[in-house]
């Protein structure tokens, strides 16, 4: 279950739920931006690019959420925080290993569409207006298209040897 | 004005080097969030740390930062609070530099109950040096200076704070970032000397069981046991369990916190300053008298 932190969904407006959606994204870009930078100062290039696309894919949806935002509900200030959550679509930080391969990537990202689906999943039955409602299962249905996205290029994606466990220095006494 | 600080605010531009993985990455995170909730501006705030992976932690902060001198964070950090009490000092470092070559201080910076809150990302070896024993490595633990297992019992820095009588204790994990990040807000919050073990595992020389995928298996919130924080004893009692469960949540929060050394360093100044001519001073004029 994905902890759901300092969202109290009994008062949440449908203002409040575009902006956590907009925080999701922005936490998820993030993370894949943070990603793509270890990865690449750790000379893993090809997954670095994969999770930079990733982080562009998400700053995406950012994007189309924010200006949905802005035209219902204009500069209005939230009272949403990036605070109140945690790695809702974010891949967690012990997904990524240096030397890792895009498979490896791509089952990351499946399992961080699979948490955001339950996240959604769970809000749901939580909040009460019809509107509210209406909007959480849309982002949670996107969660199911995303997911077969990622699906199709695993399928796609051939299995290699994993050598995240190679590193290119041995331990050494001092 | 605005004046709502986000986690990003006290981000820094310098980009985070630890290998991918590490649960530093996590206690970094937590930290932004933590003083994003405290909502001090970062120019209040100073980053004190030893060497070690975790220890470069001043550097990705927008806050004051001094990445000072192996297992020397402690002591500089009582001097930087004495001298600027109204800086929220943190302390950041690791398991080898808090309690072995910087392990006399500890005691110290504790009895004298000075205002900082030390945060020790135990991941019981030294990573940054590529794998070599450290003083929380268990016992039987296998190193490049242990190629047979260590023979050594490691040090409880659970049990070792409370028993110099610190006045805030927790654990955390990476693996619970909500709960990690409530403690370190918490922490920060505490008047006077708070302590946070922070399980971190080393991706790269940690044992398998040490990793945050295990850390979900195995954490116990304390909370979920019915701990009383108050209860100074049961406290004790579950620290002895460091290394074979994972407990997290705050062990021992002193419900009555006694003056912190800064403000009594304050009190003295004030008396000093009403006059009374100081011990000293007499002394010195009786001596060129004679």
């Amino acid at each position: 279950m994905v902890p759901i932190t300092g969202i109290d969904f009994e008062r949440i407006t449908l203002r409040d739920a575009l902006d956590l959606a907009v925080l999701i994204e922005e936490e998820a870009r993030d993370r894949y931006w943070e990603f793509a930078e270890q990865l690449a100062t750790h000379d893993t290039p090809e997954v670095a690019d994969f999770f930079s696309r990733m982080a562009r894919i998400e700053d995406r949806h950012r994007t189309e959420l924010l200006d949905r935002r802005r035209t219902l509900f204009g500069d209005a200030p939230t009272s949403v925080e990036r605070r109140m959550i945690f790695d809702v679509e974010a891949p967690g930080y012990e997904a990524a290993r240096a030397f890792m391969g895009v498979r490896k990537a791509l089952e990351a990202v499946l399992a961080a569409e699979v948490k955001a689906y339950a996240f959604f999943n769970e809000a749901v039955p939580r909040v009460k207006d019809p509107e509210l409602q209406a909007l959480f299962q849309e982002l949670r249905d996107e969660e199911v298209h995303h997911q077969s996205l990622v699906k199709a290029e695993l399928a796609r994606c051939p299995e290699k040897p994993d050598d995240s466990e190679a590193y290119a220095d041995d331990p050494v006494a001092q | 004005m605005n004046t709502f600080l986000g986690p990003n605010d006290y981000k820094s531009p310098l980009k985070p080097i630890w290998c991918p993985g590490c649960g530093d990455y996590g206690v970094l995170q937590a930290l932004y969030r933590a003083l994003s909730a405290i909502g001090r501006p970062p120019h209040e705030i100073a980053f004190i740390s030893g060497i070690g992976c975790s220890s470069r932690i001043p550097g990705y902060t927008t806050a004051y930062g001094f990445n000072t001198v192996h297992g020397r964070a402690l002591p500089i950090a009582q001097g930087v609070k004495l001298a600027s009490p109204e800086l929220l000092v943190v302390v950041a470092g690791g398991d080898g530099d808090g309690f072995s070559i910087g392990g006399g201080h500890v005691p110290h910076a504790i009895r004298r109950n000075v205002d900082l809150t030390y945060l020790v990302m135990d991941n019981q070896v030294y990573g940054l040096t590529k794998g070599q024993l450290s003083p929380t490595s268990p016992r039987g633990l296998k190193t490049v200076t242990s190629p047979m297992g260590s023979l050594e019992q490691p040090i409880n820095p659970l049990l070792t704070v409370l028993a110099y009588g610190a006045g805030f204790v927790a654990q955390a994990t990476p693996a619970d970032m909500p709960g990690m990040t409530a403690l370190i807000e918490e922490a920060l919050r505490y008047p006077g000397f708070s302590f946070v073990n922070i399980q971190s595992p080393c991706v790269t020389f940690g044992e398998e069981e040490q990793q945050l995928r295990a850390h979900k298996a195995r954490m116990k919130p304390l909370a979920s046991l019915g701990h009383d924080p108050a209860n100074q004893l049961a406290a004790l009692d579950l620290a002895r369990a460091y290394g074979t469960e994972l407990y997290t949540g705050v062990f021992y929060r002193n419900p009555e916190p006694p003056p912190t050394y800064d403000a009594l360093v304050r009190l003295r100044q004030a008396e000093l300053q009403r006059g009374e001519p100081r011990p000293r001073a007499r002394v010195l004029e009786a001596y060129l008298r004679s």
